[in-house]
């Protein structure tokens, strides 16, 4: 998977790493809820304190912008279509367009959100492991009533499992159509299905295999919950996460 | 002579679509033997296995697990038959090692602190502890295997099934493989072992099956039955027909 | 329903989600403008898994995204991604399976029925996608109708019967 994804699990032992991960999922919402309200000051602040984890956590800044270029050209579109539309003083104007003041400082509000929104997400999707993300979705589930949070759980992980199996099918079977030249194919639709059906029928054979592999390990939805493990650090974190919700709401 | 641990007793199996898989299989097995179930593929040996661990039921005739029967005793069984599949990947079901290799003892709702114990145990014993947090779809052919093998030896099962172990090794692999294979023969587990290809382990073995549209051909020991294996399409181990007699494979 | 028998959905399930997940990632060069698979593996999961499991695994893609999970387009994931301008899209995957297995197997899933349960469908994810697009980006309804469904809907076209087809041929070596 680690090349589909670049924002996938990095190993470290920093802070955020350790950090139980219940603790870092519950900060993360609160942060990007909150953060509808922020004000650009904020925001500002809240950015350089996402620097400095980052640093921490190991991660390459300007590599994780690389990789998220497409999102900022739309957080682009965003902004212009913020600055174009607002009424306001009017700074100046072409063809009948007019961009104002109002509506550039408002897209610029909005587009900066929703980027330190993303980079929240990266950050916490780079310093968590995703049986951990497993565990705390099952963890967060348990109160919720019609939810088999234990299933809920098992399915998470196998569709993980999935995910480089069928990249890699799907790459073997794009080939093997090459070799056979494929590419003169010019009918759409049978480029699709010639792709598609073999890798859902070759992926569902496995699965079926899967399914006798668990029954054989006696699979049952009644199992031995996850583990969490605290670093001592949880306190600290939330209290700094309540002051920046704050600090959004408040300034 | 040790007790006998499997009996079978004329059990046949037909599958949905009207193909028999099994005609009439009558055996019993002791305990500490190393059995090869030989015989070409579609010969039957998938099945026959299937039904040793209970993911098949059979129409007729039944199978006694330390007097148990399975058909009415399944979570029994598979705790004392594992059984190793096929395809490694696809029976992958964690995405750590550790977590692959607690799946079952979290199927029979161990405590977390045992599990964690049982698990460490089986992974420093098969030389696989530093892997332990690794994503198991990235490691080599031959440590899936191992990691597989794990998986079940953690439930503590007192006869191991493997369908083709070998299949899509390098020859690391198949020694790395063999090897555990042959420790685990010799700390007391029965082995069963299903393969087109018996060269690797014929001089390890107890016992030869010879399986042909789902009869049993011939049962008996290595150096009787190594000069009819060619008649029921298993290929003789090279040094056999060069008349040098068995020898091992391991260097 | 029987053990083995659910034991099988869930992994069934599990299966469709990661091909939700790569589908946003398999392009197929169709001209100037490849064509993504995600909305078709929706459909699919729709009329193969049926409403329940489909819209169970519609609801655990966008688990596991929000969760932090970088399984949206892009490799990306999280609230940032799921509220962003084309969220919409998103969580309209999950009427869009739901409506499309019902209609599905209402019709008795056959070729033809499928592919209208799947237009509708399609057009439920267009439903909750362009006017989203709209509010977030304060763009007018006609240009958010110009380039947030009008380029889609040809491939979306190939799709669909690309689908039908392969339902038409899957169906009886999985199962259900």
């Amino acid at each position: 998977m680690a090349s589909l994804t670049p924002f996938s699990f990095r190993a470290g032992k920093s802070a955020l790493h350790l950090l139980d991960v219940r603790c870092k999922f519950f900060i993360i919402c609160l942060i990007s809820m909150t953060m509808l309200k922020a004000s650009l000051p904020a925001g500002f602040l809240y950015f350089l304190i996402l620097m400095f984890l980052f640093k921490k956590a190991g991660l390459n800044i300007f590599s994780t912008l690389n990789s998220i270029k497409y999102f900022i050209v739309l957080l682009f579109f965003v902004f212009a279509a913020r600055a174009f539309s607002m009424k306001g003083d009017m700074l100046f104007s072409f063809y009948g367009m007019s961009i104002t003041k109002q509506g550039v400082n408002e897209g610029l509000l909005v587009a900066f959100k929703f980027f330190l929104v993303m980079l929240t997400g990266i950050i916490f999707s780079a310093t968590t492991k995703p049986s951990c993300v497993k565990s705390a979705v099952q963890w967060f589930f348990k109160p919720v009533p019609f939810v088999p949070e234990k299933r809920l759980a098992i399915m998470i992980s196998l569709s993980i499992g999935f995910m480089p199996v069928i990249a890699l099918q799907a790459r073997l079977i794009s080939d093997a159509g090459k070799a056979r030249c494929a590419d003169l194919e010019k009918n759409p639709v049978k480029k699709i299905i010639h792709l598609v059906l073999p890798l859902l029928k070759k992926t569902f054979l496995s699965a079926d295999n899967l399914v006798l592999a668990m029954e054989s390990r006696c699979y049952s939805d009644d199992r031995t919950d996850p583990e969490f493990t605290p670093s001592g650090k949880e306190i600290l974190f939330l209290a700094a996460g309540f002051v920046i919700a704050l600090s959004f709401i408040y300034f | 002579m040790p007790g006998k641990i499997i009996e079978i007793d004329t059990v046949c199996h037909t599958f949905a679509d009207g193909y028999k898989g099994l005609k009439n299989i009558s055996l019993s097995i002791s305990k500490g033997e190393f059995i090869i179930l030989a015989g070409k593929n579609g010969s039957g040996k998938t099945t026959f296995l299937r039904h040793l661990n209970g993911l098949l039921l059979p129409d007729s005739g039944k199978i006694m697990v330390n007097n148990k029967n399975v058909s009415n005793n399944l979570v029994r069984t598979r705790k004392t038959i594992g059984m190793v599949f096929q395809d490694a990947d696809a029976q992958i079901v964690g995405d750590t090692v550790f977590d692959e290799v607690a799946f079952g003892l979290e199927n029979l709702k161990f405590k977390r602190a045992k599990i964690n114990k049982k698990v460490s145990l089986i992974l420093e014993y098969l030389n696989l502890f530093h892997l332990r947090e690794r994503n198991p779809s990235t490691l080599s052919g031959g440590e899936k295997r191992k990691i597989a093998i794990a998986g079940i030896l953690v439930m503590d099962p007192e006869v191991i099934l493997f369908d083709e172990p070998f299949s899509n090794l390098d020859y690391q692999g198949t020694i790395q493989v063999l090897k555990t294979i042959i420790d685990l023969n010799r700390s007391g587990h029965t082995i069963i072992i299903a393969t087109h290809d018996i060269e690797t382990m014929i001089c390890e073995a107890t016992r030869i099956i010879i399986m042909e549209d789902g009869v049993i051909k011939k049962d008996g020991k290595p150096h009787d039955i190594v000069k009819h294996l060619e008649s029921h399409g298993v290929k003789e181990p090279c040094s056999s027909r060069f008349g040098l007699g068995l020898q091992p494979w391991l260097p | 329903m029987n053990n083995s028998k659910q034991l099988k959905m869930t992994v069934y399930t599990s299966l469709f989600v990661a091909f939700i997940a790569i589908g946003a990632f398999i392009a197929i060069p169709i001209g100037p403008v490849p064509i993504v698979l995600q909305n078709m593996f929706v459909l699919l999961a729709a009329i193969i898994l049926g409403p329940l499991w489909g819209l169970a695994c519609v609801g655990i893609y966008l688990l596991i995204g929000l969760a932090g999970l970088p399984v949206f387009a892009g490799g990306t994931s999280g609230i940032g991604k799921l509220f962003g301008p084309t969220g919409g899209y998103l969580l309209g995957y999950l009427p869009c399976v739901f409506v499309t297995a019902g209609i599905s197997k209402a019709l008795g899933k056959k070729l033809s029925t499928d592919i209208i349960a799947m237009v509708i469908g399609s057009l439920i994810v267009y439903g909750a996608g362009v006017p989203w697009l709209k509010v977030v980006t304060s763009m007018t309804f006609e240009k958010a109708v110009a380039v947030g469904m009008y380029p889609f809907l040809i491939g979306d076209a190939l799709k669909i019967i690309a689908a039908a087809f392969i339902a038409k041929t899957l169906r009886p070596v999985i199962n259900l």
